[in-house]
């Protein structure tokens, strides 16, 4: 599934790579920024985290020019006079006026590096709402972020993730350059997929995907285990032989009816309840009834 | 003596689709009947149906007007959904109005996907597995050998649902009309539309346009019975979640709790005083703090948790294999008594269908239950050994009891 989600978002997704200090998750980020590029949409990063020479090493060629690097490295805060994009910029005008100010047919994918630096100054139902807002405007087409969830409590990354249409968890991997990824994708008609996935990733940032993860712990034998058979190990015997089957084929029970008295009773008519009476030799049956007057 | 037998020929009236029988009373009442609505059995209380007729039989016959069923939403807001979505087209089917809230989605994309109504009105029936062992050969199950007298009559269903067809019965996989649903009138508030100063605004922003529809429209009770009265469903989607502005749950320790609490406080009050009806749900599973979502769990009457399978372990757990997720009543309110009508199974899972959601008191989860909790009393003889819980017959041969 990984490779699907890197061949391209539908328009409206968010897609949210939670990593941690264990293994840093921008090599994939990075990835996803080659595999945008390569499919020829212009990609806008908000860098926070790293700068720009480190987060272009790794991609080469002319692609590059769509990558548009917005330094929020140098001066996030805005503590100098002229700062290039401070984490307090981060709002739906302006993040839509930087979208727009280069013209590109498409719209473009917006890179956000790092979530986790934007949560420190800005609360987190604001840039629920800055991302809610990008997702349904027009401006931009999809939206990536990476989020280090080892800093935030586990209720700002669930709201996040509510938010997000897929989420790509990675964990570090048995050998040494290969990791573990766990995603989650929500399609728009509510349904949600998960899946497992070893991948690694070359020095030309393509994603090389594994097989999956060989199943430990609590699930290695369910799977095969068959239902166990209660007639299996009894010390009566409860099982029929063919002869003793045909036996019992035979046999006729008492109550059974034929064919055709079964099916006169059951589809005999719903309000068939008859009374039959039949006057007795003690019965004053008079022919001349007083009640016949009724209207009854 | 008897008469003689002749079917008393009196002309059967109309029946209507929420009569079962054909006796009017002749009693001319007051109150005025409200389509879609009946009273309680047990307390006289004016009930409308959730849309879910095993959620109308666990909530006591129905949800009663003027109270709040809240929802604790399963993990990625499936389920919690497809109830809201039942319960509006309920609303839609009976002809009662409806007004939809939503932070995330325009509440019209909401009412666009209403599941569509199974007209005929007959209860469906599921079949019953029945049980077999491996050595008999499969009888057809149309013709019964021995219990041929029972052979047309229906087979017994385990989902929980009351007598009476009080509500109906949706098809999940294709959406409703658009006639049907452009009959019912919809009033929508979607949180974008109104901008707020402040984030915290945003709740009494949400509860004075509800005022203000009741009072317009002639909801509340106190208003002159001019017109034929009307029930007004309220859906309100995800209250709770960071994009209606509060951050419970986004901290552990919120500093907004009181934001929702005033608003579900006065929300109750508004409905007590109006013949409308409220369904709100909340992703509980964000909300780390465990007080304010007990106080959030007091404000409503009625509340329910739903637990999806879906990405947890229990997915592959064999129990578990016929069911979607788990159901927990939280609260049942207490309205005009002192006590109220506890549900009498406490492990409830549901299952989505195509036509149906069902509410079952899972058997295998209480055979389950019951065998764990013998299991320190009980030795096995043989030696087999079984890592997972698989419930097996229990078999007096091989069993002792430990003293």
């Amino acid at each position: 599934m990984l490779t699907e989600l890197l061949q391209g978002t539908d328009a409206g997704g968010f897609l949210i790579i939670q990593d941690s200090a264990s293994y840093s998750g921008r090599h994939l980020l990075k990835s996803f920024i080659n595999a945008a590029l390569n499919r020829e949409e212009a990609v806008h990063v908000l860098g926070f985290e790293v700068s720009e020479e480190e987060l272009k090493d790794g991609l080469k060629g002319s692609p590059v020019q769509r990558l548009h690097f917005h330094n929020a490295y140098t001066d996030p805060l805005g503590w100098t006079d002229q700062p290039s994009f401070t984490v307090h910029q981060f709002c739906l005008e302006e993040l839509t006026r930087l979208v727009k100010q280069t013209s590109h047919p498409k719209p473009a994918t917006l890179v956000i590096d790092s979530l986790s630096w934007i949560l420190r100054h800005v609360s987190a139902p604001a840039v629920c709402k800055t991302l809610q807002q990008l997702r349904k405007g027009g401006a931009v087409r999809a939206i990536m972020g990476l989020l280090h969830v080892d800093m935030h409590q586990r209720g700002t990354v669930g709201s996040l993730c509510h938010l997000a249409t897929s989420v790509i968890t990675v964990a570090p991997g048995m050998k040494g350059d290969e990791a573990v990824a766990k995603i989650t994708k929500r399609s728009k008609s509510g349904k949600v997929v998960q899946d497992e996935e070893i991948f690694s990733i070359k020095t030309d940032l393509t994603v090389v995907v594994q097989s999956k993860p060989s199943q430990l712990g609590h699930k290695q034998a369910d799977p095969e285990e068959q239902e166990t058979d209660p007639t299996a190990n009894l010390t009566f015997n409860l099982r029929l032989s063919n002869t003793e089957r045909e036996a019992k084929e035979k046999l006729a029970l008492p109550f059974v009816f034929s064919k055709e008295k079964k099916t006169a009773l059951l589809h005999s008519s719903p309000g068939s309840g008859r009374i039959l009476y039949e006057p007795d030799a003690n019965d004053d049956y008079d022919q001349e009834d007083p009640d016949d007057d009724l209207d009854v | 003596m008897a008469a003689p037998v002749s079917t008393v020929g009196k002309p059967s009236t109309e029946r209507s689709p929420f009569n079962t029988t054909s006796f009017q009373k002749k009693t001319r009442t007051k109150l005025i009947s409200i389509p879609g609505t009946r009273p309680s059995v047990q307390n006289g209380q004016l009930l409308v149906s959730t849309g879910v007729t095993s959620l109308d039989y666990l909530l006591g016959g129905g949800l009663a007007v003027g109270t709040v069923l809240l929802i604790e939403e399963d993990r990625y807001d499936s389920y919690s959904r497809m109830i809201l979505k039942y319960f509006l087209a309920e609303g839609v089917v009976c002809r009662h109005e409806l007004f939809v809230a939503a932070a995330q989605d325009n509440p019209d994309d909401i009412l666009q996907e209403l599941p569509a109504p199974i007209l005929d009105d007959v209860a469906i029936h599921k079949p019953v597995e029945q049980p077999r062992l491996s050595c008999e050969p499969q009888d057809s199950l149309d013709a019964m050998k021995i219990a041929w007298r029972y052979q047309n009559l229906p087979k017994v269903q385990s989902a929980l649902a009351s007598s009476s067809r009080f509500g109906h019965y949706y098809d999940v996989s294709k959406t409703m009309e658009p006639e049907i649903r452009q009959a019912a009138k919809c009033h929508c508030f979607y949180l974008p539309e109104h901008p707020t100063h402040t984030m915290l605004e945003s709740y009494s922003a949400l509860l004075k346009s509800l005022q203000e529809v009741i009072n317009r429209e002639g909801f509340d009770v106190a208003a002159p019975m001019t017109k034929s009265r009307n029930i007004l469903r309220i859906g309100l989607h995800s209250l709770g979640s960071a994009l209606w502005g509060d951050d419970l749950s986004c901290h552990d320790n919120p500093r907004n709790g009181h934001a929702l609490t005033t608003f579900l406080y006065g929300l109750r009050a508004l409905l007590r005083s109006s013949l409308s009806v409220a369904v709100v749900t909340v992703p509980s599973h964000l909300i780390q703090d465990r007080a304010l979502m007990g106080s959030i769990t007091r404000l409503c009457d009625n509340a329910i948790a739903l637990e999806s399978f879906k990405g947890s372990e229990r997915e592959t757990n064999p129990l578990y294999k016929d069911y979607h997720g788990l159901l927990h009543v939280r609260q049942v309110p207490h309205l005009n008594c002192l006590a109220s009508k506890l549900p009498d199974h406490k492990d409830l899972a549901f299952k989505l269908k195509r036509k149906q959601f069902t509410i079952e008191v899972s058997c295998q989860v209480a055979v389950h239950s019951f065998i764990f909790n013998r299991r320190d009393l009980l030795r096995k003889r043989s030696s087999r050994q079984q890592p997972h819980f698989i419930p097996e017959p229990i078999n007096a041969l091989e069993w002792q009891y430990d003293q």
